[in-house]
């Protein structure tokens, strides 16, 4: 599965599973891109750690809800790296997954929502709108958004976080309707929960357990575990496949 | 096993020099072997076919040659028929097209040929298909007599599946006696196609021969010129320069050059629904035949101001293409053929560097595009789905644009509104376009189409006229004249 010489965005890489995308990607001889919002530092680590790997690494920094940032992203990308074949959007709106103090519906603001929808579906736009270009130059394009298995089994009930997630799912199969006669692929990773990362790092051992205990494959998720079902969706071996959602939890969720 | 190819009545087969020639393509090879005639044979030959249509052929009436084509035409439709089976076996291996193309395509193409297409082809270049048979009344006074060749000479080229059977019909219907010289690359169905004449109506099958021999060196080439009043010969215009002068000033030559066909797509089809389905058939003009057809296109010219613009377009048309690849596997390249769409790419890379082209696909994809927002002129792509589109501000930009092909144009793929579609079919009238197809359908012409904008069959018969004087003048010498 061998991304050499190919070109790869990763929004939100310079920690958890967005960092674990991109080494992977890295790792079979991709060109990665790390996008990052604040943590430059963070960011030019993970791209060290891309080229220890044996990739080729560019660090970008851009907020992926900011058309006029991420087009200035675009234009870097196009100048420095002169192609992209794929585009991973990882970021997502901050949020901390607290099952304990999360906010219960009628405690939920409708800006809660919609800062959500901003981090999961304004970005995910922007960022494929900017794109588009750059992957139309290429032929075998994809796109892939992650998603979260919450959609399909809300073990806990995040209500803004999870309705964002859903809306990124319809407008990702759209996407795919609409960019197949193209030649670009859009499919989903749904990951469950992802352990440990900064925004889970609040789920208590005992809701960990839960989860396990119903999973089949007896475990949380790790960042690693979800670079491998992202760069399937990204290469050739997955070239007949779009519009799909793979989840990544192990079994939790079956659909 | 060896593939015999031809069909040499009156010949003893074990007395001809057979030259075999290996083909493989698709993993598989096959050998067919080619007839050479001597020049005492082909003498033969020719006096052969030419006494044998001048006592049966001349003499029937052309719906029992309508109806021995008819049945021919149908074993070759029958998919379970032997020589089918060997045509969809044999073909791939021989032509490189791949097997789907070569199905798809024969029955596609065989189709045109049977009784209810014969018989429109026939009142298509005749208003009273009777003349092919006796004098018939003409409108002012008198009777008219159509004549075909006594001995109609075909020159095939090419590799596009049973291509050679559209000229070989036409000479039929014309109660011609034929004598066709096989093309290399497509060498088998015409033999096919005469034996199965042969097997119907035996009379028929005695007034055509197929054979081969290599152009400008073998003994028998002098003989088949010198012996045939019309010659109709495909190839490039050099290959037909050195016929023509070879031939005899009373010998009619009848030439089909190569030509170079052409897309255009009017602004109004160019819709968020309208357009993808466009840019696949278009991707299926360019596929089918590898762009060997002279109907194929090698240019599309796109209108500017629809939803689609001529770059999403020119995308699409990738997609399509390499879409198509899958099920459509390009036929292996000869190195020339790589060579030249190597060339045509970098020639493209090269204005690509410079902005004024965009090219899609890989150097190792199968197909090419490349799409120019300046208007250009209409020039040869790499051929085997290699294409170019351009962006034009109006339809009425295009007929200038292709004017300096003039004398290679055959065929126009137009999408277009009726009235723009008559405007421009119009003005490309005009500078040479003989043919207006819609996208899909470039390199399948109608039944009894006009090919190169001659009609097939008037152009190979000469008329005898009774004058209506001579026939008043006769009166006055009949025995029961008061």
């Amino acid at each position: 599965m061998s991304f050499r010489d190919r070109a790869i965005l990763v929004t939100g890489a310079s920690r958890g599973i967005g960092a674990a995308i991109a080494k992977a990607f890295a790792a079979e001889g991709g060109i990665v891109i790390v996008n990052y919002r604040t943590n430059e530092a963070a960011a030019e680590a993970v791209a060290a750690e891309c080229r220890a790997l044996g990739g080729e690494a560019l660090a970008i920094a851009a907020d992926v809800t900011s058309p006029e940032a991420v087009a200035a992203m675009a234009a870097r990308i196009a100048e420095e790296v002169g192609r992209l074949d794929v585009v991973v959007n990882n970021a997502f709106a901050p949020y901390r997954f607290d099952p304990d103090n999360r906010a219960r519906f009628w405690e939920t603001p409708w800006e809660a929502y919609e800062q959500q929808f901003e981090g999961a579906v304004k970005a995910a736009y922007t960022v494929s709108r900017a794109m588009l270009p750059l992957l139309q130059r290429r032929s075998g394009a994809a796109i892939v958004n992650l998603a979260s298995d919450l959609v399909t089994r809300p073990s806990i009930p995040y209500h803004d976080y999870t309705t964002a997630k859903a809306a990124l799912t319809g407008f990702s199969r759209n996407l795919a309707a609409e960019l197949g006669p193209l030649g670009i692929r859009v499919n989903c990773v749904a990951p469950g929960l992802v352990y440990p990362t900064q925004a889970s790092a609040d789920t208590p051992e005992e809701v960990r357990e839960m989860l396990i205990a119903q999973t089949p494959l007896r475990r949380i998720a790790t960042p690693e575990d979800v670079a491998g079902p992202v760069l399937f969706l990204a290469s050739d071996w997955s070239r007949f496949v779009t519009g799909q959602i793979l989840h990544v939890d192990g079994g939790l969720v079956m659909a | 096993m060896i593939e015999h190819a031809g069909h040499v009545p009156g010949l003893n087969r074990d007395a001809l020099r057979w030259r075999e020639v290996s083909h493989s393509a698709w993993g598989e090879s096959a050998t067919v072997a080619l007839p050479g005639l001597e020049e005492a044979q082909a003498t033969a030959l020719c006096a052969h076919v030419r006494e044998n249509a001048r006592a049966h052929l001349k003499r029937m009436p052309v719906a029992r040659i309508v109806d021995a084509i008819d049945a021919a035409i149908a074993r070759l439709l029958d998919r379970e028929h032997p020589l089918r089976r060997k045509a969809e076996h044999l073909l791939p291996i021989i032509t490189g097209y791949d097997r789907e193309t070569v199905r798809l395509g024969l029955t596609g193409y065989l189709k045109t040929f049977r009784k209810p297409q014969l018989l429109r082809f026939l009142a298509e270049d005749f208003a009273n298909p009777g003349v092919l048979d006796g004098f018939q009344p003409t409108p002012k006074g008198g009777y008219l007599r159509a004549h075909g060749p006594e001995l109609l000479l075909h020159v095939w080229a090419g590799n596009v599946p049973a291509l050679s059977l559209w000229s070989l019909i036409c000479g039929l219907l014309v109660k011609a006696g034929s004598v066709g010289k096989l093309a290399s690359a497509e060498p088998l169905t015409a033999g096919w196609f005469a034996s199965l004449l042969a097997e119907v109506d035996p009379e028929i099958g005695k007034c055509l021969a197929i054979t081969w021999w290599k152009g400008g060196e073998a003994a028998a080439e002098p003989v088949f010129l010198r012996e045939a009043d019309t010659v109709m010969a495909y190839g490039g215009n050099d290959t037909l320069a050195t016929l023509r002068a070879k031939l005899p000033i009373t010998t009619r030559f009848l030439p089909h050059g190569h030509k170079i066909g052409f897309g255009v797509i009017a602004r109004e089809a160019l819709d968020s629904r309208k357009a993808p389905a466009l840019a696949r058939l278009a991707a299926h003009d360019v596929t089918r035949y590898e762009q060997q057809g002279c109907y194929s296109p090698q240019m599309l010219f796109v209108e500017r101001g629809g939803k689609v613009s001529p770059a999403e377009f020119s995308r699409y048309v990738a997609q399509e293409l390499s879409a198509i690849a899958s099920r459509h596997p390009r036929r292996a390249l000869s190195p020339g053929e790589a060579a030249s769409i190597a060339a045509w790419r970098s020639a493209q890379e090269t204005r690509a560097m410079e902005g004024t082209a965009e090219l899609l696909g890989e150097p190792s994809s199968n197909w090419s595009v490349v799409h120019v927002e300046a208007p250009e002129a209409l020039s040869p792509s790499g051929l085997n789905r290699t294409l170019k589109l351009v962006a034009v501000e109006s339809l009425d930009e295009v007929a200038a644009l292709v004017a300096p092909y003039r004398n290679f144009l055959q065929t126009a793929g137009i999408a277009a509104a009726p009235e723009r579609l008559f405007r421009l079919s119009g003005q490309l009238g005009e500078i040479g376009v003989s043919r207006i197809a819609p996208l899909g359908r470039m390199t399948a012409p109608e039944a009894g189409w006009h090919h190169d904008g001659r009609f097939s069959l008037l152009d190979l018969v000469t008329f005898t006229e009774i004058e209506q004087s001579a026939e008043i003048a006769a009166e006055g010498f009949a025995p029961y004249v008061d």
